[in-house]
């Protein structure tokens, strides 16, 4: 009894010590890795058009947690009847430049047969792919293609690099482009893989004109 | 103030740490005997004490015995088959046996079963699930054996959590006293079940009022207790062992218990352990992928008991991993229409008890130290608690950080309770204050931004109960004085830290009555205020978790939710409820009916609303914000019991629930929709060789929740954001994405025996759920957007009871 008894009191004096010891102990943050804050499109003109370079981003300041809306500028202002390279770059901001985690384009190139990008448009902008893309949704029917310029190490699209060719009109204005990253990691990324399969790293759209020059 | 209180807490501890050094702890004994005309005792009876409700059953002697009585009036009663039920008010202390003559009951020699037991408590209106019921819900989680109770039910999130709802009400709106502890878990979430192992349960109480002022703030919505068997005080070992088998996620479940008292008089002992290994679950159509779970349980008691005092020592470690169905993981708007779409559910594969992303670890710890002494009509209870609870969650990631839990959180939580009781011939008096304190941290390392923040979490309350008994009047009258404080400092959604500090206080009351009508007729009516203050999660939330394709802030976060606001500039308030509760019950031979009726009111009541559509990088979320309304819960539960001769009894139970947001005029979401169950139970009046046989037969029908709030589809949602358009803001009314499923019914039955060989008692039960494979969805089951629930279940349980 009397050890019972002993036992009891040093309980709680550690109970004690455990309250005094709550003086704390501001958390510390985390670093965020997984997070994409900014999408860069570059849209360079691949044909002897000298047309020129057009520089897009959508930026979310945290990238997650939606407390900032994503803001995208643009509208992607294109000449018509050229043909462009689509180049993607994918910036995580809550690391400085420079530091591993700031670019994200070379994570996506490494792990690049886990990653797909699709794109959906309005159709009458681009007479080559001609359609509205590969993404599946009620207002863009997957009744297209995109000319993707790149490959996994399985041989299979990615999408950092694609190339598109504009209308030879003035008709192609106010008309939207959207851009889906898929990641495929539960799901492996196959032939029939589609924007409905895998995880979203990112899903954003512009607006897209496409004008003659005057 | 934080001084103050922490000076208050160190006292507490202090006086408690002396009072068990000056070993001042105890109870009383009640013992008696059942003798049937000719003086023969009989053995098996069921004898049951009120408030707090005990259940014994008598032994070979006929003879029983309650230990930890408290000083106070109590109505005794036994019931045994073929013998008519009888009662007997005795006053505790009482040196002598009571003794109960039981008459034989000529017009029906037959049993009545005891499925469902009142708790006498005068003025409560209570529901006990025996240890027999126990017994016939075999390896099942807390919150699907509390389904057994009419008007309790349960959020689900897949085959294997759920969360406990009385009345309507749920999650911290629901108090669960796990061996006289408030129960502490992290509850950020609906996908939070309560971490308790059933197997560690003699008796579950649930009342259903207001009016548990003495538990402390929260119980809108009512008490759930817990209560384990007392243990042994006399020398001997005794013990169980169950095996349960399932064929539908082939999952094994074994649990083991051992006690015995020590040579010394008075002390006793127990040991318990529970073991859980189940698959992926099955809908009739498709396995559930990665709906498996793992469960390792462990309890330690020790105790001793003398005739007005006692202390006990207490520890139980609840640890388990439980799978999310696959098909419901999504990281945007787009994913969820697509997991809503599909059926069956995307990455549905074969069977497998391998538990991939998404799913959580959790762990839950209790200590638990309670001493009480008692001196003429005088009992005090010291009582403290520590509880740790660890828990994680895993989502689907990227490369190196797949190991990573998304969500790490620890919570410790300190409770001291010290309570004294002044029991007189017609008036029982009882005052007592609680503490509580808690401290949660992230666990470093999870590579996200928490989704709360880490807090300090101080409670002080303080407590005064009237009860008057009366031969025809039993009533009540209660006050309660609470304040809490949080201190807490997290991340904000740009990942920048924020410090915030809130207070509140507040009085509660109770008031009860009981009128006893004409023998066998009797009314209960309870009238409650209760409160609750906001908790961290909904002050807090900010960003996504586990399988929830919707951003969530709390109460005090900015409108764009990058920064959070003080308390007092806000127009946030605690949570505030009236609750009224009238009960009708008809006891007479053969027949019994008890008729529920109740309203609350909760004014301030907190719920996550959608606001809008965020747009990410990731693509559209749906934003729902913690908001508060006024909400109404009108409802009736019934419970009526037949016996039709001596072999064949049924019961049927209703309940009827309409829960309104008042100030919108709007509906509220996840809301259980109306049941009915019916059930017929056979027990041959011969026994095989020395077994009892006996077969049951159940079947439910559940409507379809007619008061769902509007359906707008995410599909409609998406493409109206990409036109730039927020349907959601322009109209922000409580909507879901899906119709509430359609009505469904659910059969189930069972065999089993009972033989009793010697000293030992073994059980073995045979049971099917969902018995014609039925594909159907449950409204307040998350999973329903995704999957079909569980189809045919074969189980078989095995107990052995030495």
């Amino acid at each position: 009894m009397k050890l019972f008894n002993r036992f009891l009191s040093v309980f709680c004096v550690g109970a004690l010590v455990v309250f005094s010891a709550c003086e704390d102990d501001d958390p510390t943050p985390e670093n965020v890795p997984e997070v994409i804050t900014r999408a860069e499109l570059t849209f360079t003109a691949i044909d002897n058009s000298s047309a020129p370079a057009v520089v897009v981003t959508a930026t979310d300041a945290d990238g997650i947690g939606s407390a900032e809306e994503l803001e995208a500028d643009g509208p992607i202002n294109l000449r018509a009847n050229v043909t462009y390279a689509l180049s993607i770059k994918l910036y995580n901001d809550l690391f400085d430049a420079g530091e591993e985690g700031y670019d994200v384009t070379e994570e996506v190139d490494e792990e690049d047969e886990e990653h797909w990008f699709f794109f959906g448009f309005t159709s009458g902008v681009f007479s080559n792919p001609t359609g509205n893309g590969n993404i599946i949704s009620a207002s863009f029917p997957n009744n297209g293609t995109v000319r993707y310029a790149d490959e996994d190490d399985d041989g299979r699209p990615l999408g950092l690099l694609t190339n598109w060719t504009t209308i030879n009109d003035n008709s192609g204005s106010g008309k939207i482009f959207r851009v889906i990253l898929k990641h495929f990691d539960e799901v492996e990324k196959t032939d029939d893989s589609t924007s409905d399969d895998g995880e979203t790293d990112i899903d954003v759209t512009f607006v897209i004109n496409v004008t003659q020059p005057s | 103030m934080l001084h103050v209180l922490k000076a208050v807490f160190t006292f507490f501890l202090l006086g408690y740490a002396v009072a068990l050094v000056a070993q001042t702890n105890c109870g009383f004994r009640l013992r008696g005997r059942v003798l049937n005309e000719s003086q023969e005792p009989l053995a098996g009876a069921t004898v049951v004490l009120t408030e707090p409700s005990k259940g014994e059953s008598t032994n070979q002697e006929g003879a029983f015995e309650f230990r930890n009585v408290c000083a106070g009036r109590y109505t005794v009663e036994v019931r045994f088959v073929g013998y008519q039920a009888q009662q007997q008010v005795v006053s505790v202390p009482q040196s002598d046996d009571v003794v109960f003559a039981l008459v034989v009951d000529a017009t029906q020699l037959n049993e009545v079963v005891v499925t469902d037991r009142r708790a006498e408590n005068p003025v409560s209106t209570a529901t006990v699930i025996t240890a027999k019921q126990l017994e016939a819900a075999p390896g099942k989680s807390l919150g699907e054996v509390l389904q057994t109770v009419s008007g309790v039910n349960s959020i689900q999130s897949g085959p294997a959590i759920f969360k406990p709802v009385i009345h309507g009400v749920h999650s911290q709106r629901v108090l669960i006293l796990n061996n006289g502890i408030r129960q502490e878990g992290q509850q950020w979430g609906a996908e939070h079940a309560p971490e308790i192992d059933p197997f560690t349960a003699h008796t579950i109480t649930v009342i259903k009022d207001a009016g548990a002022i003495k538990y402390g703030t929260d119980a809108l919505g009512g008490v759930i207790i817990i209560t384990p068997a007392e243990l042994p005080e006399e020398p001997g070992l005794g013990g169980q062992v169950n095996m349960i088998a399932n064929s539908n996620n082939r999952g094994l479940t074994f649990s083991g218990m051992l006690e015995g008292g020590l040579a010394k008089p008075g002390w006793g002992w127990r040991v318990q352990g529970t073991g859980k290994y189940a698959g992926d679950s099955r809908a009739p159509d498709y396995v559930l992928s990665n709906t498996g779970f793992r469960e390792q349980n462990f309890s330690a008691a020790l105790g001793y008991h003398r005739k007005n005092k006692g202390v006990e020592v207490y520890y139980s470690q609840f640890n388990t991993e439980i799978g999310i169905l696959k098909g419901s993981s999504t990281s945007n708007g787009n994913d969820l229409v697509a997991a809503i779409e599909n059926e069956p559910p995307r990455l549905t594969a074969p069977f497998t008890y391998a538990i991939g992303q998404p799913r959580q670890e959790v762990r839950h710890d209790l200590i638990k130290l309670n001493g009480h002494l008692s001196q003429g009509a005088h009992t005090w209870q010291v009582q403290y608690g520590f509880q740790y609870n660890e828990r994680q969650e895993f989502d689907i990631r990227r490369g190196s950080l797949r190991q990573r839990p998304q969500l790490a959180f620890d919570l410790f939580t300190h409770t001291l309770d010290v309570d004294w009781e002044t029991a007189h011939e017609n008036r029982i008096r009882c005052r007592g204050i609680n503490g509580m304190f808690q401290d949660n941290n992230k666990i470093d390392g999870t590579s996200t931004i928490p989704f709360i923040p880490n807090f300090r979490h101080y409670s002080v309350g303080a407590f005064w109960i009237e009860q008057f008994r009366g031969p025809r009047w039993d009533t009540e009258i209660g006050v309660r004085y609470d304040y809490r404080l949080y201190d807490a400092s997290g991340f904000t959604l740009l990942n920048r830290p924020y410090e915030s500090q809130v207070q509140f206080h507040n009085m509660s009351g109770t008031l009860g009555a009981t009128r006893k009508l004409s023998p066998g007729h009797k009314l209960i009516n309870t009238l409650a205020t209760a409160w609750r203050p906001p908790n961290v999660a909904e002050l807090y939330s900010a960003g996504t978790h586990q399988s929830v394709a919707t951003i969530e802030y709390g109460l005090l976060l900015t409108p764009d939710g990058t920064a959070v606001r003080d308390y007092r500039d806000s127009n946030v308030r605690p949570e505030q409820a009236v609750k009224w509760v009238s009960t009708y019950q008809w006891t007479a031979r053969a027949f019994s009916l008890e008729v529920s009726a109740y309203a609350n009111y909760i004014a301030n009541y907190i719920y996550l609303r959608p606001r809008g559509v965020n747009s990410t990088i990731r693509g559209f979320f749906p934003l729902s914000v913690y908001t508060q309304t006024d909400a109404s819960f009108l409802g009736a539960d019934l419970k009526t019991t037949w016996q039709w001769n001596r072999e064949l009894s049924s019961e049927a139970k209703a309940s009827w629930l309409r829960a309104t947001d008042e100030r919108e005029n709007d509906f509220l979401i996840f809301i259980p929709s109306n049941r009915v169950e019916l059930s017929m139970r056979y027990e041959p009046h011969r026994t095989l060789g020395t077994a009892r046989l006996f077969a049951e037969a159940r079947g439910r029908y559940v409507a379809r929740q007619q008061r769902a709030p509007r359906v707008v589809r995410m599909p409609d949602i998406i493409d109206n954001a990409l036109m730039g358009r927020d349907i959601i803001e322009e109209d922000p009314r409580n909507f879901d994405f899906v119709a509430p499923p359609p009505a469904y019914v659910w059969l189930g039955c069972s065999v089993g025996a009972e033989i009793p060989a010697g000293k030992t008692r073994m059980t073995v039960r045979l049971a099917a759920e969902n018995l014609l494979n039925t594909s159907y969805r449950e409204y307040t089951n998350r999973m329903r957007y995704y999957a079909d629930e569980v189809g045919r279940n074969i189980n078989l349980a095995l107990k052995w009871a030495f």
